[in-house]
């Protein structure tokens, strides 16, 4: 304690000052180890998250939807498995079948109008020309062939995947696969339909979000109308104290941290389909729409490109505007120049000033604006602010709407 | 003349040249901003030289400037060591400083409403760079401070420094100590985890206590019958308004005091009945300036580092689940510097000693100035009341372990066992059970029958043997239906008691010992023919859930206490079913609590 009462001045000045930088030192050691120490604890804080949520599971949730998240009792479904957490089992095969049945739509099309230029009795085609086309028409045969073993060869391993899952199909994975599809007289497109719209929870009940939100949702809420589905159950009640349940929000989140942590990314296995008791069921009435939803054009601009000169999109002016105008909005920054360049003068301004810059050597004037549109970030003209525009315009266009609205720019 | 129409920096220079003008200028900004000492004074001051300027340029700071116009320009030498003041009265004035810097850096993170509170905790902990080096630096200085302040108090007690005229002081002082009480209780519930929910509650709840507006008092507490969001908004504004408010006020008021009549000398340093501190012979004299400025400023320095350093090493503020009103832990106490009144409602009403006897004492506290008005200071006169204070400190001492929630707290040795071996980190302690390495966590049922100290047998013997006598007695068959009802998926449920896997995971045979030492100390008299078992299984990746089970055969309880045959042995209770030579079989009773672990959990030991 004498260290305290040092007697001479400069021993006190020096001991303080000896105190203070090494306060300060120690504060900017800790200062330099902080990052490493929040991130830690956000670790931990996420581990005890899991646990209170297991907790809770275990006492509020575990008597529907099974101690091992299987579901039970036929009231309420597993939610620890692989639809649950959007893996589709038949996805690739799905997908493959539809890209085969829009491939041939092409190929029988391109197939028609060469045996109609070849019977064409009015103008008969030139002896070379007839080479040509038989050739072509070979050709196209072949692509045919390779198409439908492809269609083949996927339901085919649809069908395996389907029969090695048939307990899981059976409790309830596909629901209204057996009452719904009938194969002998629902059409092809139906069936993909079918799958394209049950391949995953999300895509069932027709969620636009990703899971967390809606694991959140469900449990604030609850799933009004359940309690029609499941017979032992009252249906999913609303748990938030803000919807008049019992849990915190912070509760919330920690159930929804439990139920998330049962995720296996890339380790689920079949056997994980199998273990369900039972899967979810949809709460509409199993109707199926009659057009499969088309696919996004994506953000890849040389293959949409590609696509449409294959597919032979060609894009409307009219419905073009409309769609600029109304439904994605776009004239609410493209107006007058302000916020973002002016609608009016695209084509000369685009031709006259954008392609003439350096690094659009051979760009044509579509490609500028499919990449534009689906890759707003590639490139801003100098003067407007960068990150503005959405990104996902490419996500939320089909090739067809797309194609419309390039043709409309390419009016203006 | 002037270029500018007043005299400027400029005329200085071509007056007296530019190095003259400059140093003139910065001689003079310093003697305005010292009030007083120019560069040279400062000099010689630090050198510890005497000043060479007449009148003494070191007292103008004390009388024209604002800083020091509190502070006595010169101490008595006799009061400038560690005795008689232990620097006490210093360090409470530290820790007023220290808490109000440190609270409003916490201030810029935090919400007071119930909803967002407890995030705002996490936040500060896992987003603000030095969050939780401010969080524990605050807590901290807050325990200290209630400390510190109630040791200042007994310093004064003891040497007697209350006596005229320094009556008046003692009782700001007192209000000072009851002040800093409350504000150390206020900020308690601010975190809005169990701990402050709860220590507040029984804190709270002794308010409700007192006759006629008890119920009134308690409403304008909390704003609703529970504390919630208008009881946390209410504590928080008196800890950062109201209370700090008061507490500066009566800070002013207490020194003010001490300086007008100067700080009491050691009592042997004056004859009896003299009060000598304002009378400072020459060469007593310590200056402010130099001397007692540069000891303070190595305290404040070496006081801050010390924090920082147990702060860094030592000490993190608490931080338990989010607050629940619908659940309270077990052994919930009050903060440490109120478990004496928590103790002293243990011994029976809880208006008397809730109420009554707190401002009793605090009035006796307040009066005491006025009750001991013999003249001497001297230790050897004042033998009753040294006595009477160390009797209060013994009384605090033994009404707060009496607070402890293990005195005289009715819990049946079942749950208080798994408690222990379980309960949520607390106080920066936890239970044991939570502090096993996740991959020692190996899946299985384990038991203490194990451990039961038959060295003539292997463990695989004895649990083979065990597994057996469980098997037979439908002991398992309990088991396995406790651990249905707690909800362990069926795939999980074990089959048999294993060996504890002694080499793979120590610690859970360290644990599993614990719970044996536990069960075996009350299996006598509480827990006849006890066992306790561990069953870890597999709950998620990453997740293993851990099921704490206690078997005995059930005793005769009658109001919270074991009913003993004229043996002294526990009265069993038996059931309709005998056994295969007709005696009848005891029933069997079973008690299980469970808890999951996650490996990112992290849990200290």
């Amino acid at each position: 304690m004498n260290l305290l009462f040092i007697r001479s001045i400069e021993g006190r000045i020096l001991m303080g000052i000896t105190m203070f930088v090494g306060m300060m030192i120690l504060v900017g050691w800790v200062a330099i180890n902080e990052e490493a120490r929040m991130q830690s604890f956000v670790q931990q804080h996420t581990g005890r998250s899991i646990e209170r949520g297991a907790e809770l599971y275990a006492l509020n949730c575990s008597e529907c939807h099974g101690e091992e998240g299987y579901g039970a009792g036929d009231r309420a479904p597993g939610l620890n498995n692989p639809h649950f957490f959007g893996y589709d089992p038949v996805g690739l095969h799905t997908a493959a079948i539809i890209n085969a049945n829009r491939a041939l739509v092409r190929l029988n099309k391109n197939t028609d109008s060469l045996l109609a230029e070849m019977t064409d009795a009015e103008n008969p085609p030139t002896e070379e020309r007839q080479n040509e086309i038989l050739a072509a028409l070979t050709e196209l045969e072949a692509q045919i062939d390779e198409q439908n073993a492809t269609i083949e060869s996927a339901v085919a391993g649809r069908v395996a995947v389907l029969e090695s899952l048939d307990t899981a199909v059976e409790n309830g994975l596909f629901p209204l696969w057996d009452t719904v599809v009938d194969i002998e007289t629902t059409s092809e497109n139906e069936v993909e339909v079918f799958f394209y719209n049950n391949g995953t929870r999300l895509a069932q009940v027709g969620w636009a979000g990703d899971l967390r939100g809606y694991i959140i949702t469900t449990l604030i809420h609850g799933r009004p109308g359940s309690g029609n589905v499941w017979p032992n159950s009252e249906g999913m009640a609303a748990w938030s104290q803000t919807a008049g349940g019992r849990f915190r929000h912070d509760e919330i989140e920690d159930l929804a941290a439990y139920i998330l942590n049962w995720d296996k990314g890339a380790d689920w296995a079949f056997e994980d389909y199998i273990a369900v008791a039972q899967y979810g069921k949809p709460l509409a009435d199993g109707s199926l729409p009659s057009e499969p939803p088309p696919p996004p054009a994506g953000d890849n601009v040389m293959g949409i490109l590609a696509r449409w000169e294959a597919n032979e999109i060609v894009g409307s002016e009219v419905s073009g505007a409309d769609l600029y105008d109304a439904e994605f909005g776009c004239t609410d920054c493209h107006r007058g120049g302000a916020s973002a360049p002016d609608t009016i003068g695209t084509l000369a301004r685009i031709q006259n000033e954008r392609l003439t810059a350096p690094g659009f050597e051979g760009y044509t004037v579509e490609q500028y604006l499919v990449e534009s549109i689906t890759r707003p970030g590639d490139y801003v003209v100098d003067g407007y602010s960068s990150g503005l525009m959405p990104v996902n315009f490419g996500v939320r266009m089909t090739d067809q709407q797309l194609a419309d609205i390039v043709a409309f720019l390419m009016s203006q | 003349m002037s270029i500018l129409p007043f005299p400027s920096f400029l005329d200085d220079v071509k007056e007296k040249g530019f190095k003259k003008a400059v140093f003139e200028g910065i001689d003079d900004s310093v003697e305005r901003l010292t009030a007083g000492l120019n560069v040279q004074d400062l000099r010689e001051a630090f050198r510890g030289e005497t000043a060479s300027r007449r009148p003494n340029p070191r007292l103008t700071p004390h009388a024209d400037g604002f800083w020091l116009h509190m502070r006595p320009s010169y101490f008595n030498r006799d009061v400038t060591g560690m005795y008689p003041s232990f620097r006490l009265g210093w360090l409470s004035s530290y820790f007023v400083w220290f808490e109000t810097i440190t609270g409003i850096l916490l201030m810029l993170w935090y919400t007071p409403s119930p909803e967002i509170a407890y995030g705002d905790m996490l936040t500060i902990l896992s987003n603000v760079p030095l969050g939780q080096l401010m969080r524990d630096m605050h807590r901290l200085g807050a325990e200290f401070m209630v400390a510190v302040v109630a040791m200042h108090m007994m310093r004064t007690w003891f040497t007697g420094s209350y006596k005229k005229p320094r009556q008046f002081t003692w009782f700001t002082g007192l209000l000072l100590l009851v002040i800093t009480g409350f504000l150390s209780f206020s900020g308690y519930l601010l975190p809005w985890d169990q701990l402050s929910l709860w220590a507040v509650t029984i804190g709270a709840s002794m308010a409700e206590a007192t006759p006629v507006v008890g119920d009134q008092v308690n409403l304008l507490l909390r704003g609703a019958p529970e504390l919630g969001a208008n009881g946390l908004l209410r504590f928080y504004l008196l800890h950062v308004l109201a209370l700090p408010a008061l507490l500066f006020i009566m800070f002013g008021v207490h020194y003010y005091k001490v300086i007008i009549h100067g700080h009491s000398l050691p009592p042997r340093k004056e004859n009896i009945g003299e009060d000598t501190a304002k009378r400072v012979p020459l060469d007593k004299r310590v200056y402010f300036i130099p001397d007692m400025l540069t000891y303070e400023m190595m305290w404040l320095g070496a006081t801050t580092f010390i924090i920082t350093v147990l702060c860094i090493w030592f000490y993190h503020a608490p931080l338990e689940n989010h607050a629940n009103p619908e659940v309270t832990p077990l052994g919930t106490t009050a903060p440490w510097y109120f478990l004496w009144i928590q103790g002293a409602l243990k011994l029976g009403d809880k208006f008397v000693w809730g109420v009554a006897f707190p401002t009793v004492a605090l009035g006796g506290l307040a009066l005491l100035p006025y009750l001991d008005v013999t003249p001497s200071r001297r230790y050897a006169h004042r033998r009753f009341m040294i006595t009477i204070a160390l009797l209060l400190i013994s009384l605090t001492t033994i009404l707060s372990y009496m607070g402890l929630a293990k005195f005289a707290v009715q819990t049946s040795a079942e749950t208080e066992i798994v408690h222990e071996l379980t309960f949520e980190p607390a106080h920066s302690k936890v239970g044991i059970g939570r502090t096993i390495p996740f991959d020692q966590m190996i899946v299985g049922a384990y038991t203490t029958a194990q451990l039961h100290g038959r060295d003539d047998m292997s463990a695989t013997d004895i649990i083979a043997e065990f597994n057996a006598e469980v098997f037979a007695n439908g002991q398992f068959d309990q088991l396995i239906q406790e651990l249905k009802d707690q909800k362990v998926g069926a795939n999980q449920l074990p089959l048999r008691f294993r060996t504890i896997p002694a080499a793979e995971a120590p610690k859970v045979m360290r644990v599993m010992e614990e719970f044996h030492h536990h069960l075996a100390a009350v299996e006598a008299k509480e827990l006849p023919g006890v066992w306790g078992a561990l069953v870890i299984t597999d709950n998620q990746a990453g997740l293993k859930r851990l099921d704490w089970i206690v078997s005995w055969d059930s005793v005769l309880i009658e109001g919270g206490q074991v009913q003993l045959d004229e043996a002294g042995e526990p009265i069993l209770v038996y059931s309709e079913r005998v056994d295969s030579e007709g005696n009848p079989i005891p029933v069997r009773r079973i008690f299980s609590d469970h808890l999951f672990i996650h490996e990112a959990s992290a849990y200290f030991d």
